[in-house]
């Protein structure tokens, strides 16, 4: 009972704070039509801005303790952050309608950290002044980065079990027509419903309608023949996944790289004066516009999402609770045994619920082509985001003033 | 005098923008121009008006000036055969006159 009126409680603040309320504002203006665009330019320095202000504050707490209390979070995160992408396999990956690469993708994006759930869980915890670890920001790589590695290494060992086995089944001109089938089947299918072999058709009559004969080297017969070399080059390079050039990338990304700067200036310079007057203060407000933009977002992919499969409805709402569920719990054990505070069991089973609208999505875009993106961009962003800032927030501030209320 | 070429345009997906640079570079074009582009495919409408958090969604049109079809056909297959079953993307070629273009027509110019 103290549970449900706390979380109650909360859900009401919660829809009260700037947060959800920009949130749920942009998604009604999206809906009515609303032409107000916010810049692109102004979205990377708002989220360049969020990052740099959790890191810096990250940084200068971890300046002032000791770092043996971070290890036992940190390991746990990146557990949390693998664990999900298994998640994500063996049961969306298991349901009717849904393709496995298109799951092991989703799992990536849903075990990575959105930067600006993690401020929202941040600003509200400070409102109803918990205490947290303020290094508990400082978690998001060590979950961001497993988890799209994971993602990544484990849909490329599918495809290219997948490929080998359709080698092994078949000559080369149905290994050669059956990905594009797919491709039809998933992508065209769910993007152009009218016109679904379109694009495979209409890139490949370009270039392969060109008229070789005259120009060059034999005949149009040679023209399937490179083709066929450059898939095998390319997939002889598939066969191997590397791992650093996908931890390169993360890091890379803005959000990452945003906030291991601000890590790097908080802890080797001091700060605070400027993170003080500017990046504090700015903080709140920037938020309220990035989640305006967010729900615009969400509301412009909700269309996307309901062109596949539902079981991703239905995961992206139950997900986020899953994942935030299993974070708690290792969290309780870090608060048991290290004296890990519950608002940063809190932080660690935010992150946990988060799905990545940053950086994810370029990183997985790249890493696993083959995936819908309508997918898992999708059920992120529509679902996802707006069900981790919304419900689970204040489900485990809720779940977590229970507990220490006890 | 103006010196024949053929202008190859791909326009694609700007997450692919690196891969194709090298793509083309390794073909041994002298250059190339990126343009940030929007527009409606058979995927997709794309265009730069919509609220975006991440640049995943933008497109962008590479226009390169080869000096005979072949270095242009190369670069589209590679283009073409790595990509396009993955990602959204059009390539098409035109005849081009070169006016003015040192590193394209050499010392002398065109």
């Amino acid at each position: 009972m103290d549970f449900l009126s706390f979380f109650l409680m909360d859900f009401v603040k919660q829809l009260q704070s700037p947060t959800l309320g920009f949130l749920i504002g942009g998604m009604v203006i999206a809906a009515l039509g609303s032409e107000l665009v916010i810049p692109e330019a102004i979205c990377q320095i708002i989220v360049f801005m969020l990052l740099a202000r959790i890191g810096l504050s990250g940084g200068i707490a971890i300046r002032n303790s000791n770092l043996t209390e971070m290890i036992l979070p940190a390991a746990f995160s990146v557990v949390v952050g693998i664990l999900v992408v298994f998640i994500a396999r063996y049961t969306l990956a298991k349901l009717p309608k849904v393709k496995t690469v298109d799951a092991i993708a989703t799992g990536g994006l849903f075990g990575a950290v959105s930067g600006s759930t993690m401020a929202a869980a941040l600003t509200l915890l400070d409102e109803q002044s918990i205490p947290y670890e303020a290094w508990a920001g400082a978690l998001y790589p060590f979950m961001d980065i497993p988890a799209l590695v994971t993602a990544i290494v484990v849909a490329n060992i599918y495809l290219n079990k997948k490929k080998r086995k359709a080698a092994g089944a078949s000559l080369s001109k149905q290994e050669y027509s059956s990905p594009a089938e797919e491709y039809t089947g998933t992508a065209g299918a769910a993007l152009s419903p009218a016109g679904a072999p379109l694009p495979v058709g209409t890139s490949f009559n370009i270039t392969g309608d060109s008229p070789t004969a005259g120009t060059s080297s034999g005949s149009a017969g040679d023209y399937p023949a490179t083709r066929q070399e450059y898939r095998k080059q390319k997939s002889s390079e598939d066969n191997r996944v590397k791992i650093w050039p996908i931890v390169q990338e993360s890091l890379q990304g803005p959000a990452l790289s945003a906030m291991l700067l601000g890590v790097a200036l908080g802890i080797l310079t001091r700060p605070e004066s400027v993170y003080e007057s500017f990046y504090d203060p700015l903080f709140r407000g920037l938020l309220s516009i990035l989640m305006l933009v967010m729900g615009m977002e969400a509301w412009s992919r909700i269309g996307e999402l309901r062109k596949v499969a539902q079981w991703y409805v239905v995961y992206s709402i139950v997900a986020p609770f899953v994942h935030g569920l299993l974070a708690f719990g290792l969290g309780m054990i870090a608060h048991y045994t290290m004296g890990f505070s519950m608002g940063g069991v809190v932080v660690l089973a935010v992150i946990a619920s988060s799905s990545s609208d940053i950086s994810g999505p370029p990183t997985l875009r790249a890493g696993i082509p083959s995936a819908n993106p309508s997918a898992y961009i999708g059920a992120s962003t529509a679902i996802g985001t707006p069900v981790a800032i919304g419900l689970c927030i204040p489900f485990f501030i809720g779940l977590a003033q229970t507990i220490g209320s006890n | 005098m103006a010196k024949p070429a053929k202008k190859l345009v791909i326009v694609t997906e700007k997450i692919l923008l690196k891969k194709i640079a090298s793509i083309i570079e390794e073909a041994g074009a002298t250059g190339y121009t990126v343009l940030e582009t929007g527009g409606k495919g058979s995927r997709n409408v794309r265009s730069t008006g919509q609220p975006n958090v991440s640049d995943t969604q933008a497109n962008i049109k590479f226009e390169v000036l080869t000096p005979d079809r072949d270095m242009a056909e190369n670069i589209a297959d590679q283009v073409a055969v790595k990509f396009f079953l993955d990602f959204a993307g059009m390539i098409y070629i035109c005849d081009a006159e070169v006016l003015y273009g040192h590193s394209f027509c050499g010392p002398e110019g065109c």
